[in-house]
């Protein structure tokens, strides 16, 4: 069980600019000579946050965007430290465990991934298997096989020799989430994982997830801001607005036109839909707020 | 065996060998002709064997001192890639050798007159300069937050090249014009050592940043992949950083005090490697260390023999190499 | 100037400084243009695009960009026209009385038109420059440089075009006369086979810069008695590897130094420094010669100086050699009005 306690965090001191990086920004794309690079909002806090997540549960984290959940997630993970208040992981202080270790419980896929290189498709889905290699060990035949079945998974095993920057949106993303289970970590943290895919990857996206976590028992957490997505995949949901946990719970009972209302400013409706067999929600018109 | 281990040991055996033959090749050749069997003829005294005193004074130190550099830029060059997650990056992108040019711009038209250790005062003063370099950049990109910013890093690196660059135009122009002479004459690079004196001074630092580099190909793996996603995967990732940036800086220092700004090297020899045995840092690191090591040596080999007895410098020598090989490696990439 | 790039960014050029302090470095007019034409064909040298202007009489306010010209001018007894010289130049003493402008890469356009001279004497290469005076109308003498002959031929030639062709000649006769002599005594001589050093990284053996077989040094040197070792070399100056040094074995080795004195302890440094070369005969015999002053690389009256220390040097039992530390007396120009 991965828990949040009274979790605060005001602002990154640690890592200032890189932290930016999940969002998609790419030092990559900074021009050398003029070192001009693009505008990045410094990166929310969060205030008295408390959530808890339990084995084989998928955990939705809802919010507009800068409201905090990526400092979350980030939280959850233990790439940041809270300035008050404790996460652990099966009781244990994130902070006491070291990490390497860490990673062989926790996988993150971050938004978007910019190589700066050309790796194989193999080679990404190997590189989730570092944290289970000594310090100057070579990954071995089990590795690769480890990594190949990650690949199988996501149903990404064709692409294997291909370069990664050949892929297209969604194969990249199946790629990175191979490279995530090649890790065998049980929680699997993602960051807005349909942001930038088309409405069909978003499709295949959530199905693997669901696959995943019926089939292997994969925790899952994903922070979005595409409420259907959320609806569609999570069971429970925790929404976050400026740094605050304002409902948790189960979907049925947390994603309502009330809290949708208080979360957006949107009048929504929410139903269950038949044909897709979850709740939906379907935005109705703006209320401006002050 | 798995795909990397067998191309990591064949990448080994390869380019080891390249480097190998290249090291003890390079002292045979040259435009006076000497013979194998008289330069290890222990009844001439050495006082009377030119071909001995050709081999081990002139040659030999010049061919280490080639294999050193070219393996220690090329190194730093890939380590600086990942390091800045950009393949356009070099050694000197971050100011370091622009620090170590001024360096040793101040002692030539001062005309220091010291030497420490056998290590000439142009020597001293271009490490020097390099330290201050590395300092300044490292400090700028620490100033706003206790992390480490590549991209402050970066600006730093290049507000710094151009601010040192400046001052060394700045330097040149009061100068001498002997003086102004020699300074442009060691922007071009100059490996003939005339001893193992400058060869000693350099190797322990450089030994010392190739053990960091051992350990940083993997991390440099996943640091070229997304920060966030090495830090996932068990990286310390600010320490990975200070690491990198720390030992590919003081070794590009060390080896710019010893041969000068030899350019071409940190961004071709990476590329090449890259061609031929893909990105992965664990080969690449190494891999790019043995070719730059053979490369400069025989560059050197050129920039001595071909219009002897002049000397031309062995930095336009790999210029004229790197410059149309960057430009098709540009155009190749549309 | 230009900077051979290792891959880093160049900041902005200077321009122009103007005006420098008098007195401040020994310059080298030789050396500038030796140095300077080791990066342009030798051709170039004699491609001058700038038409001079011929005035009518004798030049009362001459500027002199060239330090080796300036030595002539007061050779020959035109000092007192002389309104002002180069950065570089030392000698004679008066003309660090005088105002400096500038000299082969930034001469000072606005001072020297301010001065209102009615001859400049400046470098042929100096095109830009050269069209702006031509524009202003002032009268130009090209300075040629080349070799040792050529200093006496432009002495003459320069003579005539102060008016002082007479004075011009008897000097010029004076430094033929003294160059004959040296080379009449030396006659007959063994020429050790030398290294002429003009340039190299202090207390070290790195970037040794060399005079090939061309220009004055090398004549000077083969004047005195001394085969260059680089002969062979149609350059003025170059820089060689230890292979090569070690290969060809000079039997002497002369250095030149351009600051006017150097304390025991560094000479003693700079000598120690070729120890890395033992088997080479001029290291293994003490052949070693350090010359110091700044006349050694000036292409004027001086020259038969600069050939009597190597005279010395090459051959002591006929010129006893003096030690190396100011071999040049104060008060070096034979015979000045």
């Amino acid at each position: 069980m991965l828990r949040a306690d009274n979790v605060t965090y005001v602002h990154d001191r640690g890592r200032g600019r890189m932290a930016v990086v999940a969002q998609g920004f790419s030092p990559a794309k900074t021009d050398l000579h003029t070192g001009s690079t693009s505008a990045t909002p410094a990166l929310p806090g969060v205030q008295d946050v408390s959530v808890a997540i339990e084995r084989g549960n998928v955990v939705g984290i809802l919010g507009p965007n800068g409201c905090g959940k990526t400092t979350l997630l980030r939280l959850l993970a233990g790439m940041l430290q809270p300035e008050a208040g404790t996460v652990t992981l099966n009781g244990a202080n994130l902070a006491s465990i070291a990490r390497a270790a860490l990673a062989r419980f926790i996988a993150v896929v971050p938004q978007e991934t910019h190589l700066a290189f050309d790796y194989s498709v193999l080679e990404i889905a190997l590189m989730g298997r570092y944290p289970h290699l000594g310090t100057f060990e070579l990954e071995g035949p089990r590795d690769v096989a480890i990594a190949r079945e990650a690949l199988a998974a996501t149903g990404t095993a064709a692409l294997e020799h291909r370069l990664f920057a050949t892929l297209s949106g969604g194969e990249k993303q199946r790629v990175v989430i191979a490279s995530a289970l090649a890790q065998q970590a049980e929680i699997l943290l993602l960051d807005e994982p349909t942001a930038s895919l088309d409405l069909g990857y978003q499709f295949d996206i959530a199905h693997l997830l669901a696959r995943l976590n019926r089939e292997r028992g994969l925790t899952i957490v994903v922070a979005t801001h595409d409420l259907n997505f959320a609806a569609g995949l999570c069971g429970s949901l925790v929404m976050v607005s400026e740094g605050r946990v304002v409902a948790a719970g189960p979907t049925g009972d947390t994603l309502t036109s009330m809290s949708i209302q208080a979360l957006y400013g949107v009048v929504a409706d929410v139903y269950p839909h038949h044909a897709a067999g979850h709740l939906t929600v379907v935005p109705l018109r703006r209320i401006r707020r002050d | 065996m798995t795909d990397v281990r067998r191309r990591l040991a064949v990448s080994m055996l390869v380019f080891g060998s390249l480097a190998f033959l290249a090291v003890i090749g390079a002292p045979l050749l040259g435009t006076t002709p000497i013979r194998l069997a008289r330069v290890f003829d222990r009844s001439i005294p050495f006082a009377d064997n030119v071909d001995a005193q050709i081999f081990f004074i002139a040659r030999l130190p010049r061919a280490l001192a080639g294999a050193l550099v070219g393996a220690t830029l090329a190194a730093a060059g890939v380590v600086f890639q990942a390091l800045l997650r950009n393949p356009l990056a070099t050694p000197f992108t971050l100011g370091v050798s622009a620090g170590a040019a001024l360096g040793a711009m101040l002692a030539i038209t001062m005309r220091l007159h010291l030497s420490l250790w056998g290590v000439s005062a142009v020597t001293a003063a271009s490490f020097i300069g390099s330290l201050c370099a590395v300092g300044i950049v490292y400090a700028m990109a620490r100033a706003r937050h206790h992390g480490f910013s590549t991209n402050i890093l970066l600006l730093a690196g290049v507000t710094l090249n151009s601010f040192f660059s400046a001052l060394i135009l700045f330097v040149q122009y009061l100068a001498d014009s002997a003086e102004a002479l020699r300074t442009m004459r060691w922007l071009m690079g100059d490996l003939d050592v005339a001893g193992y004196g400058p060869l000693l001074a350099a190797l322990p630092l450089c030994i010392v940043a190739f053990v960091a580099f051992a350990w940083l190909p993997r991390a440099l793996n996943l640091l070229s992949l997304d920060t966030d996603a090495a830090a996932s995967r068990g990286v310390n990732v600010l320490r990975v950083q200070r690491v990198a940036f720390f030992s590919a800086s003081m070794a590009t220092g060390a080896a710019v005090s010893l041969g000068g700004p030899i350019g071409f090297i940190g961004i071709i020899i990476p590329h090449l490697v890259r061609l031929m045995v893909g990105a992965d840092h664990r080969i690449v690191l190494p891999a790019s260390a043995l070719v730059g090591a053979a490369f400069l040596v025989a560059a050197d080999v050129v920039a001595r023999t071909a219009m002897a007895p002049v000397e031309l410098p062995v930095g336009i020598i790999t210029a004229l190499i790197g410059g149309p090989f960057f430009l098709w490696l540009l155009v190749r990439q549309r | 100037m230009k900077l051979g790039a290792g891959g880093w960014g160049l900041g902005t050029g200077g321009s122009g400084l103007g005006a420098r302090d008098s007195g401040l470095r020994i310059r080298l007019t030789a050396a500038v243009l030796a140095l300077v034409l080791l990066v342009s064909a030798p051709d170039a040298r004699r491609a001058v695009a700038a038409r001079t202007v011929e005035s009518g009489h004798a030049p009362t306010r001459i500027i002199s960009l060239v330090p080796s010209a300036t030595e002539m001018l007061f050779a020959i007894g035109a000092g007192p026209r002389v309104v002002a010289v180069s950065s570089y130049d030392r000698y004679p003493p008066e003309v660090d009385r005088l105002p400096r402008v500038g000299a082969l890469v930034d001469p000072d356009v606005e001072r020297i038109l301010s001065l209102r001279p009615d001859l400049v004497i400046a470098y042929s290469s100096q095109t830009d420059f050269l069209a702006q005076l031509e524009r202003a109308r002032i009268p130009v003498y090209l300075y040629r440089h080349g070799s040792l002959a050529d200093i006496t031929r432009g002495m003459r030639d320069l003579g005539s075009r102060v008016d002082l062709a007479a004075e011009a000649g008897a000097a010029a006769a004076r430094i033929d006369s003294g160059l004959a002599d040296i080379r009449i005594r030396l006659a007959g001589k063994r020429r050790p086979r030398t290294m002429l050093v003009i340039g190299r990284e202090p207390q070290s053996l790195r970037a040794i810069h060399v005079s090939g077989g061309y220009g004055f040094l090398h004549d000077l040197l083969d004047l005195a008695g001394g085969d260059n070792l680089f002969a062979d070399v149609k350059r003025e100056s170059m820089m060689v590897a230890t292979e090569t040094i070690l290969a060809r074995a000079p039997e002497v080795i002369i250095e030149l130094h351009y600051s006017d004195t150097a304390s025991r302890e560094a000479e003693a440094l700079e000598r120690k420094a070729w120890r890395l070369l033992p088997g080479v005969p001029a290291v293994k015999n003490g052949r070693i010669y350090l010359l110091y002053g700044g006349e050694l690389v000036v292409p004027g009256p001086r020259v038969v100086l600069t050939a009597q220390a190597f005279a010395r040097a090459l051959h002591p039992d006929v010129l006893p050699h003096q030690e190396a530390v100011r071999v040049i007396p104060q008060d070096g120009l034979l015979d000045r009005k």
